[in-house]
């Protein structure tokens, strides 16, 4: 990994969430005495419901908004500091980009070196290269020319990505990197984060794709209009704190509930858009989540494998 | 004798103040409509696209309503078909096709003198109104009335909620037209009374008073209709000791409302937000 | 009377030039403000200048600081209900510049009308007087000059404010910044075409370059182009027919959108036939350069 900008060191760098309060001008209060830690190498998840302060928290670390107690500060600096140092990238949601702009790929990451460059941010050699690198390394250098509405879904993010990468921020906040986005260049963008974490940097990504969260996120932060649980993910990820962030929200699903029976065995196939998920049993028999008013399915289908 | 009593005595006042409260009424009414479907801009559009109308009306020798009514309808539509064929975005339309047409009737008022003043258009001439406009504006007036209220419960589904109305089976596009219409023809009876620079205010600043003030659309359009007749009445009062415009006159009382709404509103003002922020902040230590 | 005519009078000269200016400015803001958005803006402001303007003309101080300074108090004021009620944006800004408008207007009748004023409503291009001209001209080359070496940082906050933020510009600056631009165009501008057509100016050009390209330098060139184009086939067509000078210029740039909007090569009307002809026909032409961009 090339980048690494000279002025932090690797293991100062951190996060430091303290008993943020956010409230809104309507009396509104959207996060309650926050706090979590994050160190440098980490990829973590910010889980939550729609509503449960995910995006405050967000601009709250972004300096959008200002808590009204506690304190954001990154590597020991305050979010302002730490902004004008360019320590912190954002990649946003697709859905707050407005793609008609008359802007291309090369124009977009070139915004990224903004940070670097003089008072009329006319861009230098090196500016050329990171950008081009950048491009490069999300596979993105052969479309530097097109218009940003003429991408795919998940070129589109890759866009974005790399104007993070040229940006050469040490946090990088992605605010749901994978919707819209196909499974390949889902890969693509984990494989990615995993070699900038190995760099040392530290990605927050805010998520409502559970089933990914396990996979690639080594802290999980679990909020609620406060912070419910916070830590690796193999102990805060658990079925009571999930529960506990998504109350009634979250969709169960019980196999020993269900109109699954042992002879499906292993040949349950699970189909989830994250929200409730569709369960085929063995020769394609759609699942029903509970058994009370299926008598006859189930009766049905063990018979058909008695008959067997 | 009270001088405060004054304007009454005289008919062109008391013309004048019963014009405008009706004016004010109407518009007030269906401001309503305008701030929840977002049309703030279609009614300051409207009101400026209906200039070429009314003057190619007094050059034909038509009845200034009709040419003010075809010319704000067809910007109405215009902008609809540049919007539904480009990229661009909604307000940049708007504000490209209402300016045309403003501009088509400068054109014209400069190029034809006629006895319409470019300042009785832009700035309406409530005190110097006519037997025939008063007839129209009543006819536009009273006929929007009737619309309204058979169809207000059918309008605010489609405000709210186009899609249930469309599966109700009720007509959205016609219901859309039928509110734009109203606007347009409101915007034509507002015109003689504030001006076609001032008629977006009476229908925009009401409503967003009674916005502030109510969470019920009804309760919402009671009140706004009362505060639209109320400020043009004490409007149109005012101006007579104030010797300044009508129209100026109306629309700065519906703003000092609006303000006053703004801070004292008991539930949504800043003073009970501040308040209930703070009472967040206290509660939580 | 010949086509030469106009040029032979000294009045018909300066108005050739500084309303060439005048689109210029405009033209280049207006790129900026279509793109973020801010259409109605340019609206709201150029007639929230009116009471600025009579307060300044009573005051005696120039009209240029009255108009800019209520036009930012309208900016920042409605900025100010927008984050402190739950009224929508395009509602508090119907309110708030209609209501100094009205202000404004109240004021403008008690006095004693004055031609003067009168021209700021409606614009007299062609009898503008020196000292309005050296105004207009001075601050139209400042407008022009802040906007072109911010124009970089201004492009950002328009694109995505949240990514200027978190490389540390001080967005809360370049959203003054631009509106103070605008506040500034207007008053240069009203001279030429009145405040009421002054939005126009500030929306057609950007409007003209967004159809016809896809890069923002090419876009202002366009919006450039044709605005000095309309400023000068305005003033001129104005010249013969004896009528309003601004609204023969808002009429020129109309009909430039109507040809962008017909004829661009992307998002024009007869692109769009074709792009859809080619969709229901399937033919082989699906790899048409407007298909794939560049």
């Amino acid at each position: 990994m090339s980048g690494v900008p000279d002025q932090s060191r690797p293991d100062s760098l951190g996060v430091e969430v303290d008993e943020v309060t956010v409230t809104y001008n309507n009396g509104h209060v959207a996060v309650v005495d926050a706090s979590f830690r994050l160190r440098a190498g980490t990829i973590c998840a910010l889980v939550g419901i729609n509503g449960s302060g995910k995006s405050t928290l967000f601009k709250t670390i972004m300096g959008f908004l200002l808590p009204a107690k506690g304190s954001v500060r990154i590597a020991g600096e305050s979010v302002a500091a730490a902004q004008r140092k360019n320590w912190v990238a954002y990649v946003p949601q697709a859905e707050e980009v407005d793609w008609t702009f008359p802007v291309s790929v090369w124009d977009v990451v070139m915004m990224g070196r903004y940070g670097y460059m003089n008072f009329l941010r006319l861009p230098g050699a090196e500016d050329r290269s990171r950008v081009e690198e950048s491009l490069r390394r999300v596979q993105m250098w052969d479309y530097r020319d097109r218009q940003i509405g003429e991408l795919s879904g998940g070129q589109k993010k890759r866009v974005f990505l790399a104007r993070a990468l040229a940006q050469q921020g040490r946090v990088i906040l992605l605010d749901e990197p994978f919707t819209g986005v196909d499974v390949k260049t889902e890969g693509a963008i984990i494989e990615l984060l995993r070699e900038l974490r190995a760099a040392g940097h530290i990605m927050l990504v805010s998520t409502h794709n559970l089933g990914s969260v396990p996979e690639f996120c080594d802290h999980t932060v679990i909020i609620n209009r406060t912070v419910l649980a916070a830590g690796p993910t193999s102990e805060v990820f658990t079925e009571q704190n999930l529960s506990r962030a998504f109350g009634g929200v979250l969709r169960h699903f019980r196999f020993d509930e269900s109109t699954i029976q042992k002879h499906d065995g292993r040949a349950v196939t699970v189909l989830t858009d994250d929200e409730r998920p569709l369960v085929f049993g063995k020769d394609g028999h759609v699942e029903y989540r509970e058994r009370s008013g299926r008598e006859s399915v189930v009766k049905e289908r063990a018979q058909s494998e008695d008959d067997d | 004798m009270d001088s405060w009593l004054v304007p009454f005595h005289y008919g062109y006042m008391l013309k004048a103040m019963w014009v405008s409260a009706l004016v004010g009424c109407v518009c007030g009414l269906l401001s309503c409509f305008v701030t929840l479907k977002g049309w703030s801009l279609m009614g300051d559009a409207l009101s400026h696209a209906i200039v070429p109308g009314v003057a190619l009306a007094y050059l034909a020798g038509a009845p200034f309503a009709l040419g003010a009514f075809f010319s704000g309808l067809l910007a109405a539509l215009g902008m609809g078909f540049v919007k539904s064929r480009t990229g661009l975005r909604e307000d940049a339309v708007i504000g490209i096709v209402f300016t045309t047409f403003f501009a088509a009737g400068l054109l014209l008022i400069s190029v034809f003198p006629t006895n319409v003043s470019l300042k009785t258009v832009v700035f309406g001439n409530l005190l110097g109104i006519s037997a025939d406009d008063v007839r129209q504006v009543a006819a536009i007036g009273g006929v929007t009335l009737a619309v309204l209220a058979l169809k207000w419960r059918d309008l605010v589904l489609v405000c709210f909620d186009p899609n249930q109305a469309r599966t109700l089976g009720f007509s959205v596009r016609g219901l859309n037209l039928t509110l734009l219409i109203l606007l347009a023809a409101t915007a034509v009876a507002a015109m003689q009374t504030v001006g076609a620079c001032l008629v977006v205010a009476m229908l925009v600043t009401p409503g967003a008073t009674a916005y502030l003030l109510t969470d019920r659309f009804g309760r919402m359009l009671c009140l706004a209709g009362a505060l639209g007749t109320g400020t043009s009445f004490a409007g149109a009062y005012m101006s007579y000791f104030l010797n300044g415009s009508t129209g100026g006159c109306i629309v700065v009382l519906q703003t000092l409302l609006f303000l006053a709404a703004l801070v004292f509103a008991p539930k949504h003002g800043m003073l009970a937000g501040r308040l209930r922020r703070r009472e967040a902040l206290e509660g939580r230590q | 009377m010949s086509w030469s005519d106009p040029f032979q009078y000294e009045f018909m000269r300066t108005a050739l030039l500084v309303g060439a200016l005048v689109g210029t400015v405009c033209a280049v803001l207006s790129c900026f403000l279509v793109l973020k958005g801010w259409s109605l803006m340019g609206d709201a402001i150029s007639h929230a200048v009116l009471p600025g303007i009579v307060i300044a003309y009573l005051a005696g101080v120039p009209l240029a600081i009255g108009a800019f300074a209520s036009g930012l108090l309208c900016a920042v004021g409605s900025g100010f209900i927008r984050a402190n009620s739950r009224v929508k944006e395009d509602t508090v800004l119907g309110v708030v510049f209609t209501g100094l408008f009205a202000f404004g207007l109240v004021m403008f009748t008690k006095i004693e009308t004055d031609q003067h004023l009168n021209h700021v409503l409606f614009g007299s291009l062609l009898g503008i007087p020196r000292a309005q001209v050296v105004q207009t001209v001075t601050v139209g080359m400042g407008v022009l000059v802040v906007t072109l070496v911010r124009s970089k940082d201004l492009l950002l906050f328009c694109f995505d404010v949240t990514h200027a933020r978190s490389i540390g510009l001080p967005t809360g600056r370049l959203n003054y910044l631009l509106l103070s631009l605008v506040a500034l165009a207007i008053v240069s501008a009203m001279q030429a075409v009145g405040i009421i057509l002054v939005v126009a100016m500030l929306v057609t050009p950007g409007c003209v370059g967004f159809l016809l390209a896809d890069r923002f330098p090419k876009m202002m060139l366009w919006a450039v182009g044709s605005a000095v184009l309309s400023c000068l086939a305005g003033v001129y067509a104005s010249y013969f027919l004896n009528g309003s000078t601004g609204a023969c210029i808002v009429l020129v740039q109309a009909l430039f959108f109507g040809m962008a909007l017909v004829g661009s090569p992307k998002r024009g009307l007869l692109a769009r036939r074709r792009m859809r002809l080619i969709a229901t026909n399937g033919a082989g032409w699906a790899n048409s350069p407007t298909a794939l961009g560049n």
